[in-house]
C-alpha cells in the first residue's frame, strides 16, 4: 500500500497524534504548525492547531499544539506523542505535555532569556534531561539555515528531520509536505531546506 | 504568501485560522460594513475583512478609535439597513457596553453582529471575564461556535439570524476558537451592494424615556419568543442516548465529545451553540434526566440558567458544573479534567496520564524587541528623572510599553486598563504631594481613551507629566493603523491627525517632541517638561517619536533598504556591563569574560547601544542613511 493510501486509512481509523511545538517567538512556530496541519489534511486526516499569538513576536516563550484526528484543541499534560522544539530551554519547559518516552525532535540551539543577571541553564544539562526521558533527535537547524543564508528556514529543516526519522509515519508523508510548501511559496529555499535535513 | 488569501478564495476547502474563518463566514452571509478596535484574540477577523476590502472592494471595513465608536458605527449602519459587524476583545465590550445595551432596545433594520473574543486564562489580557453575561444582562441573543470547527458557520448564521430577528446578536468566541486552525468548507461569497435607507421615526430610533419604556416591554416579549425558538439555531445539536445528559456549550462540546469517546461512555449530548438565552426546549428535555453534566468555557452562564429552569420545572436532576465545584472556575477547559469529571459522574475508574516534572526553567517573558524606540526612550527617561532627583510614580498603560514594567526600567507602577495612565494619573497626582506622577501612554491608546482624560487633566489642573510614545502604529496587537498615521484599514491614504495639535487643542501649554532614538535629545526634552510640571503644577506632554522596529524592518524588506549590523570592538569593551544590564537589548549578550557580544541574528542596527557605551565599543559595519530615516518614519502599509 502506498504511503498516501496508508495515511488515508489512518485518518479513517481516527488514530490520534498529539504534537507539541515549542520555541521562542519569531522562530516560525506558527508557520511550522500550519505546514503540519495542511500536510495532515492533505493526507486525509482531521487536524486542529491551537496557537499562541499576541506577544509572540517579542521573544517570549511559545507553545503550539497540533492534534491530528483530535477534536478538542489542547494537548493535556502527559499526553503528547511528539515534540518539535526550536530551542532547548523551551523543549524542557514544555516537556511536561509529553508522554514519558515520547519522541522529541529538537533544534540544537539555546537562546538565553534576556533577563539581566540571569545564569541560563547549560546546554549539556538540557540535552541530558531530554535524552534520559525521551527519544531525542538533535538537529543543528539554525546553524544549517544560517549556512544556507536564511535563518528563517530553520523550522523547515527541523520538520524535514522529523519526517526523516518517521515522526509522522501513518499520518502524512514528505511528499505531502513538499506539495504544501510548493503551493505556499513555490519551489525554492524552503523545499531545499526540507530536503537538507 | 498573503496571510488572508483563503478568506477571498473560490469555494472549496482550506485550512484557516478561526478568526479568518469567521471573516469568511461573514462574507458568505453578505456582510456590508465592519468597524472594530483591535484586541487579542479578536484582531484577525477585521484584518481578514480589511484584506477582502482591499482585494475585492467590499465590505467597507474600518478601524475605529475605540470599541464604543466601533459599535456605534456598526449600529448606525445597521439602523440604515446594512449587514454590519463590530469586533473587539472581551474588555473592549466594557468600553462599548453603553451602545450595546441600547442596541438591544432599538434593534436594527439590517443586521448587527458584535464579536466578543474572550480570553480564558488571560494569555494576553488583564482579566478573564465571560461576556456571555453581557447577553444575559442586555438581552442580546448570544451565539458561540462549538469549537473552531464551527467558527465560519457560526458567523454566517449569526449574521443571518440577526437579519431575521432584526436584533443584535453577540458572537462570543474564545482564544482557542480565534487562534486555532483547522480545515473549513468554503461556500460562495455574497456581495450585497450598499443601499442604505433611513426613514424618520423617532418612536423607533430614539430612546427618550417615553419610547424607551415601550422598547423595554417589546424587548421582554422578544426574549420569551426567542427562548421558545432558539433551539432551532442550525448549529445546535442533540446526539446520542444515555442515562446521563451532557449539556456542552461552545467549545465545551469538543471536550465533552472527545472525553466520552476516549472513555467509551454513552450519554445524550446537547451541543449548544446558543448559550443565551438557554432554549426552553432543551431545558425541558434536560429536566427528565437524573444527572446533567454542564461543560462550558468560562463562567457558569449556561449552568445557572439551567439550574433556574430546572427549579422552575420542578426537576430533581442533579447538575454537575462550575457552581458545585465539579469543574474549576478559572482557566481553560482541559480534556483530562473533563474525562475525570465524566468518569466520576458515570462511576467508572479513570486515572489521568502521569506527566513528568521537568526541571524548572528560567522564565522567558516577552521583552521589547531589539531596536524598539521605547528602550532608548526609557533609558533617557530614567536619566532625566535621576538628574532632577525626583522619584516618580509611573502610571502605566496597555501596549508594548507595558513591558517597561520589567528590569532594568521598571517604569510601569500601575496598569489598569486602556487610557487609565492619564485618568488614574490625575487622582494619583492630587493624592501624592511629594511625588511627581508620570503617565506613559501609546499613540493608539491616546486616541482610544487618552484624549478625553487629558482634557480632564488640563481642566482639573493635574500636575502630571504625560508621555505619549508615538510609534505610528498599534504595535501590541499586530501593527494596525490609527488616526495619527495617515492610512486607513485597507492601507490607503487617509487624513492624519497630529498628536501635537490635539494636545495643544486640549489646552496643554507645554508640549515637547523628541526623537526617541536620540537619547540625549530625549533626556533633555523630558527634563524640560518635567521641570515645567514641578514648577507650574500643570500638565505637560512629551511626545517621544520613533517607528516600531518591526514595522521599520518590514518596510526595509519591502523597499530593499539594507539593515546594517553593529559589532563590538573588543579592544574598547571594558566589560563594564552597562549595555547588558542597564540597557538590556536582547541582541547584546554577555560573554564568559564579561565583555559584550552582539548576536548578528538579532541586531537591527538601531544605533542605540552606540549612544550608551561610555567607551565607544559598539561599531556599525556601515551607516545606512535610508535605514536611519525608516527608523524615524516607518508606518504600516
Ligand atoms: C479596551 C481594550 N481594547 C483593546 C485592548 C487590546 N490592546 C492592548 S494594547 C493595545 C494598543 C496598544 O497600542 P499603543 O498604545 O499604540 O501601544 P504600542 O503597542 O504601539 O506600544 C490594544 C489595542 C485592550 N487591552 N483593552
Ligand atoms: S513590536 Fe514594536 S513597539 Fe512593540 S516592542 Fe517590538 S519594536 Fe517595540
Amino acid at each position: 500500500m502506498g504511503a498516501l493510501a496508508q495515511n488515508r486509512q489512518a485518518g479513517v481509523r481516527g488514530l490520534k497524534l498529539e504534537v507539541v511545538i515549542a520555541g521562542v517567538g519569531g522562530q516560525g512556530l506558527i508557520t511550522l504548525a500550519d505546514l503540519i496541519a495542511k500536510s495532515a489534511r492533505r493526507a486525509g486526516n482531521d487536524v486542529v492547531v491551537a496557537e499562541t499569538h499576541g506577544l509572540s513576536q517579542r521573544g517570549g516563550s511559545v507553545v503550539v499544539y497540533v492534534r491530528i484526528n483530535g477534536s478538542a484543541p489542547l494537548v493535556s499534560e502527559g499526553r503528547g506523542d511528539l515534540m518539535l522544539a526550536m530551542e532547548l530551554i523551551e523543549a524542557v519547559r514544555y516537556s511536561k505535555f509529553l508522554k514519558p518516552g515520547a519522541r522529541v525532535v529538537a533544534n540544537d540551539y539555546l537562546v538565553p532569556p534576556p533577563l539581566p543577571g540571569l545564569e541560563p541553564p547549560k546546554r549539556e544539562e538540557l540535552v541530558e534531561f531530554l535524552n534520559k526521558n525521551f527519544s531525542l533527535e538533535l538537529v543543528d537547524a539554525t546553524k544549517r539555515a544560517l549556512d544556507m543564508g536564511d535563518v528563517r528556514v530553520a523550522n523547515v529543516i527541523l520538520l524535514g528531520r522529523a519526517l526523516k526519522v518517521g515522526a509522522f509515519d501513518g499520518f502524512f508523508s514528505a511528499e505531502d509536505v513538499e506539495e504544501v510548501i510548493r503551493e505556499a511559496w513555490g519551489p525554492g529555499r524552503n523545499l531545499e531546506a526540507l530536503r537538507a535535513a | 504568501m498573503p496571510r488572508y488569501r483563503e478568506v477571498v478564495r473560490e469555494p472549496g476547502e482550506a485550512v484557516m485560522l478561526g478568526n479568518a474563518a469567521i471573516a469568511r463566514g461573514f462574507l458568505e452571509a453578505g456582510l456590508q460594513f465592519a468597524a472594530s478596535y483591535p484586541g487579542t484574540p479578536s484582531t484577525e477577523i477585521t484584518e481578514a475583512l480589511a484584506y477582502a476590502y482591499k482585494t475585492l472592494g467590499w465590505p467597507v471595513v474600518q478601524w475605529s478609535v475605540n470599541e464604543k465608536v466601533a459599535l456605534e458605527s456598526a449600529l448606525g449602519a445597521a439602523i440604515a439597513g446594512l449587514r454590519s459587524f463590530a469586533g473587539m476583545k472581551h474588555v473592549g465590550l466594557n468600553v462599548a457596553s453603553d451602545p450595546f445595551f441600547s442596541s438591544a432596545y432599538l434593534g436594527v433594520e439590517g443586521a448587527l453582529v458584535v464579536v466578543s473574543a474572550d480570553d480564558p486564562w488571560m494569555w494576553s489580557s488583564q482579566n478573564e471575564q465571560d461576556n456571555r453575561w453581557y447577553g444575559v444582562h442586555a438581552y442580546v441573543f448570544t451565539v458561540e461556535p462549538k469549537g473552531v470547527q464551527d467558527a465560519k458557520e457560526a458567523a454566517c448564521h449569526a449574521l443571518e439570524w440577526s437579519a431575521m430577528l432584526k436584533r443584535p446578536v453577540l458572537l462570543r468566541i474564545t482564544t482557542r476558537i480565534a487562534h486555532s486552525r483547522t480545515s473549513f468548507k468554503l461556500g460562495p461569497l455574497k456581495r450585497i451592494p450598499i443601499e442604505g435607507r433611513f426613514e424618520k421615526n423617532p418612536q423607533r430610533w430614539t430612546l427618550i424615556p417615553e419610547f424607551a419604556r415601550r422598547h423595554r416591554l417589546e424587548l421582554l416579549r422578544y426574549w420569551e419568543e426567542l427562548k421558545a425558538k432558539a433551539h432551532q439555531f442550525p448549529l445546535n445539536v442533540v446526539e446520542g442516548e444515555g442515562d446521563v445528559a451532557v449539556l456542552a456549550s461552545g467549545i465545551g462540546y469538543r471536550y465533552a465529545k472527545e472525553a466520552l469517546e476516549e472513555l467509551g461512555l454513552e450519554a445524550k449530548v446537547f451541543g449548544l451553540s446558543t448559550p443565551v438565552p438557554l432554549p426552553d426546549k432543551f431545558a425541558e428535555e434536560l429536566s427528565q434526566f437524573e444527572k446533567v453534566v454542564v461543560v462550558e468555557e468560562g463562567e457558569p452562564v449556561v449552568e445557572l440558567q439551567l439550574r433556574a429552569a430546572l427549579q422552575e420545572l420542578g426537576s430533581k436532576a442533579k447538575v454537575f458544573g462550575k457552581t458545585d465545584g465539579s469543574v474549576r472556575l478559572y482557566g481553560e477547559l482541559d480534556l483530562e479534567d473533563v474525562k475525570e469529571l465524566l468518569a466520576k459522574v458515570f462511576g467508572v475508574e479513570y486515572g489521568r496520564p502521569k506527566a513528568l516534572e521537568p526541571p524548572k526553567m528560567p522564565p522567558r517573558p516577552p521583552v521589547l524587541c531589539p531596536g524598539c524606540p521605547y528602550r532608548s526612550y526609557f533609558y533617557a527617561l530614567k536619566r532625566a528623572v535621576n538628574r532632577l532627583r525626583v522619584e516618580p510614580v509611573y502610571s502605566g498603560d496597555i501596549g508594548c510599553y507595558s513591558l517597561g514594567i520589567n528590569k532594568p526600567f521598571e517604569v510601569q507602577d500601575i496598569i489598569i486598563d486602556m487610557g487609565a495612565s492619564i485618568g488614574a494619573g490625575i487622582g494619583l497626582s492630587k493624592a501624592l504631594k511629594d511625588r511627581v506622577v508620570i503617565s506613559i501612554i501609546g499613540d493608539s491608546t491616546f486616541f482610544h481613551s487618552g484624549m478625553t482624560a487629558l482634557a480632564d487633566a488640563v481642566y482639573n489642573r493635574a500636575p502630571l507629566l504625560v508621555i505619549v510614545l508615538d510609534n505610528f502604529t498599534t504595535a501590541m496587537t499586530g501593527h494596525q493603523p490609527h488616526p495619527g498615521i495617515g492610512v486607513d484599514a485597507a492601507m490607503r491614504p487617509a487624513p492624519r491627525i497630529e498628536i501635537e495639535s490635539v494636545v495643544r487643542g486640549l489646552g496643554v501649554e507645554k508640549v515637547v517632541t523628541v526623537d526617541a532614538f536620540n537619547i540625549l535629545e530625549s533626556q533633555r526634552g523630558t527634563e524640560e517638561a518635567l521641570r515645567y510640571v514641578l514648577e507650574n503644577k500643570k500638565p505637560a506632554v512629551v511626545i517621544a517619536r520613533g517607528a516600531c522596529a518591526l514595522v521599520a524592518l518590514a518596510q526595509a524588506r519591502k523597499r530593499k533598504v539594507e539593515v546594517p549590523k553593529y559589532y563590538v570592538d573588543e579592544s574598547k569593551c571594558t566589560a563594564c556591563g552597562i549595555c547588558y544590564t542597564a540597557f538590556n537589548c536582547p541582541a547584546i549578550l554577555k560573554r564568559e569574560d564579561g565583555k559584550a557580544w552582539i548576536d548578528p541574528a538579532l541586531c537591527v542596527g538601531c544605533a542605540q547601544c552606540e549612544q550608551i557605551c561610555p567607551f565607544g565599543a559598539f561599531v556599525p559595519e556601515k551607516r545606512v542613511k535610508e535605514w536611519e530615516r525608516l527608523l524615524r518614519t516607518a508606518r504600516p502599509g
